[in-house]
């Protein structure tokens, strides 16, 4: 039929004449899309890097307290742990058939609001993030003894810090310390390349220098809270070991002044650590992991805890679904108010264009064509506005992308539109197509009603 | 031409019928003067032969089509392929430019295409030489229509109103809105138009001044009995 063509190109060319207003329906239609399809790339994209933040880790294990929590603590440092592992059961289970690999990890210090880890070697080569892609260094390498550290790249970039500076690391969460030991300043000898994980925020020392931190807090005569106490203890335990540490000390003080080169001999890492918070396990065989994990959660010197990390991940994210739902919600509304404009744009044109409809019906227009041409001038408006909001949220997506990655570590896809995306867009569409259909509605009526005679 | 008889049309809203014609015909190539005040049932009738309003009681013949025997959607066949119209004013879609709004005439129809074939034409050549035949000039067929004077806009209707060559135009106070020497030329310009084909003209207005320039002059009061 030659109408549609006709019907078409008249509902086009009506469309242009009202330049300014449809031109502004035209914008809030599109700046809504826009809005919609970034918050829900954002979302899904956070959703994909937040279970990427640790991959390829097994078990976790951390002294028993919900699994949750002992995520939070272990992968995103987030709360206090109380409680520890003993270091005896963590040699005990690290025995254990099938086990691959293991990550001790000691949380609980802080340096300028950065969480300090203590851990061993195994933790540069075994740690992976993502999809299983292990750590890299953008500069230098992994510590060597009790007086080197490796910085996150969040860590160096905020501090400003760079390989060879000697920095003091502070007993204690949280910004303000008690108490700083300047006679224990350690050297940056590595910087992580950034991971878009709470690894780029955290600093890595040896474990041996986290004991050494808190037998140097010993010494002092002022004693604050629980850890302390702990320290207490393990001055006890470790009392023989003292001496030799302190040797060792030395030794790398001497070392200070020779730092230009940065080259250290490997030494021992660990010392004789009393308790740890948690550690990451990898296992040969998926078979060994639950049946490790069953010993573990029944492990009788003392309660323990061993979670899947991908499991309490999606759990965790489970918990954030009611927040991305009224993001989700909020956009949809912002959609739908765009739409609303439009409607009201083209109910207010319309007694304006009765003339026009009466024009329309004495050259042999039906009310069926009337009703046509209105409803596809939503179509146009809403699909032109679809269109432009694509665009906008792909150079939205570039101009982002980068400042998202960096700030947030969330790495946007710049890809085709998602079949979601695409069914989103069809609903826009569906909606804007319905909401034709009440200015096209009432032009039918008034086609039918004023017939040719022109009333205005 | 047209035949009507015993013609009674009352508006739903209305006690008392707008329309009572006992019997009016009007020969093919006739131009006829109809004539009466506001409000004695002009655009009734109108409306009626043109086929937008229904018929209720009696009998309204075009071209030996009874139009009672139409359905809604052949009745606007019939006024697309038939029947051209003048309004009285703002005859124009405002976002189409002249050319473009002549050849609107023809978009509906068929036939009318046809009839343009048949004459070895097409619908851009046949607007253009309309529009120059009506007296307006090369650079205002695509001039946007607002530049347009209002009798050039009356120009531009009658243009559409003949394209394709409908037997029936229709002219519903076209000459109103402009001053006394414009009516004239204006009246002209449509009957040499009507000429050319035989076009049956119907011209309804209350400007009796008008009324000797046609073939015959139909008061609607006289021939209304309500």
């Amino acid at each position: 039929m030659g109408y549609k063509m006709t019907l078409l190109k008249l509902a086009i060319k009506s469309s242009l004449n009202r330049k300014a207003s449809v031109l502004l329906t035209l914008c809030t239609i599109a700046i809504s899309v826009m809005l919609l399809l970034s918050i829900e790339r954002v979302r899904q994209d956070a959703k994909s890097s937040f279970s990427n933040t640790i991959s390829g880790t097994d078990l976790i294990v951390g002294a028993r307290t919900g699994d949750i929590q002992l995520l939070l603590s272990s992968v995103f440092r987030i709360g206090h742990t109380n409680n520890a592992v003993s270091w005896q059961s963590y040699l005990d289970i690290r025995e254990k058939k099938g086990v691959a690999w293991t990550i001790p990890i000691s949380l609980g210090d802080s340096h300028k609001g950065h969480a300090v880890l203590g851990t061993d070697a195994a933790y540069f080569t075994h740690y992976r993030y993502g999809k299983k892609q292990h750590l890299a260094f953008q500069h230098g390498r992994p510590f060597h003894n009790a007086q080197e550290v490796v910085l996150g790249s969040d860590v160096a970039n905020t501090l400003h810090y760079h390989i060879g500076q000697q920095i003091v690391i502070s007993h204690g969460m949280g910004n303000t310390s008690f108490h700083h030991h300047d006679d224990n300043p350690m050297t940056i000898v590595g910087i992580l390349a950034p991971t878009g994980t709470p690894v780029d925020k955290t600093l890595h020392i040896p474990l041996i220098a986290v004991e050494a931190m808190h037998e140097q807090n010993h010494k002092k005569p002022m004693m604050i809270g629980k850890k302390s106490q702990q320290n207490d203890h393990a001055q006890h335990q470790h009392a023989e070991d003292h001496n030799s540490h302190h040797n060792e000390h030395d030794e790398h003080d001497n070392h200070d002044h020779l730092h230009a080169t940065l080259d250290s001999e490997p030494s021992d890492l660990i010392g004789t650590p009393q308790q740890i918070t948690a550690f990451l396990m990898g296992f040969d065989s998926p078979l060994y992991t639950l049946q490790v994990r069953r010993n573990i959660n029944m492990y009788k010197a003392e309660p323990l805890l061993a979670i899947m990390p991908g499991l309490t991940l999606r759990e965790l994210w489970e918990m954030l679904d009611i927040v991305e739902k009224i993001l989700l919600l909020f956009s949809i509304v912002v959609v739908l108010v765009s739409l609303l404009g439009m409607l009201t744009t083209l109910l207010a044109t319309l007694s304006q264009r009765r003339r026009e409809l009466a024009i329309l019906r004495s050259v042999g227009a039906r009310p069926a064509h009337i009703f046509a041409l209105m409803s596809s001038e939503a179509i146009l408006i809403t699909f032109v506005g679809c269109l432009v909001g694509c665009i906008l949220f792909y150079a939205l997506l570039i101009v982002a992308n980068p400042i998202l990655q960096s700030q947030f570590g969330i790495g946007l896809t710049i890809g085709w539109l998602t079949n979601y995306e695409l069914t989103l867009l069809g609903a826009i569409m569906a909606a804007g197509t319905l909401m034709g259909l009440l200015p096209a509605a009432k032009a039918y009526f008034y086609s039918l009603a004023d017939g040719m005679s022109i009333k205005i | 031409m047209i035949t009507i008889t015993d013609l009674i049309h009352t508006w739903p809203t209305q006690p008392q019928p707008t329309l009572n014609i006992q019997a009016l015909h009007i020969n093919k190539g006739e131009r006829v003067f109809l004539h009466g005040p506001s409000g004695c049932g002009k655009s009734t009738l109108l409306g009626l032969l043109a086929g937008i309003n229904m018929l209720q009681s009696g009998q309204i013949k075009i071209l030996n089509t009874d139009l009672s025997t139409l359905n809604n959607a052949h009745r606007d066949r019939f006024r697309a392929d038939h029947i051209g119209t003048i309004f009285q004013s703002f005859n124009l879609l405002p976002y189409l430019n002249p050319l473009e709004n002549v050849i609107l005439g023809c978009e509906f129809s068929k036939l009318r295409r046809k009839r343009l074939t048949d004459k070895k034409t097409d619908v851009t050549t046949e607007a253009t030489r309309l529009l120059k035949a009506l007296g307006l000039k090369d650079i205002v067929l695509t001039q946007h229509v607002s530049k347009l004077s209002i009798g050039q806009q009356q120009r531009v209707a009658a243009a559409r109103a003949f394209i394709g060559e409908p037997e029936l135009i229709i002219a519903d106070e076209p000459t109103s809105s402009l001053d006394a020497d414009n009516r004239h030329t204006f009246i002209e310009t449509l009957f040499n138009q009507a000429k050319d084909y035989q076009a049956t003209v119907l011209f309804v207005s209350h400007d009796n001044s008008l009324a000797s320039l046609f073939d015959r002059q139909i008061s609607l009061s006289d021939i209304n009995g309500v």
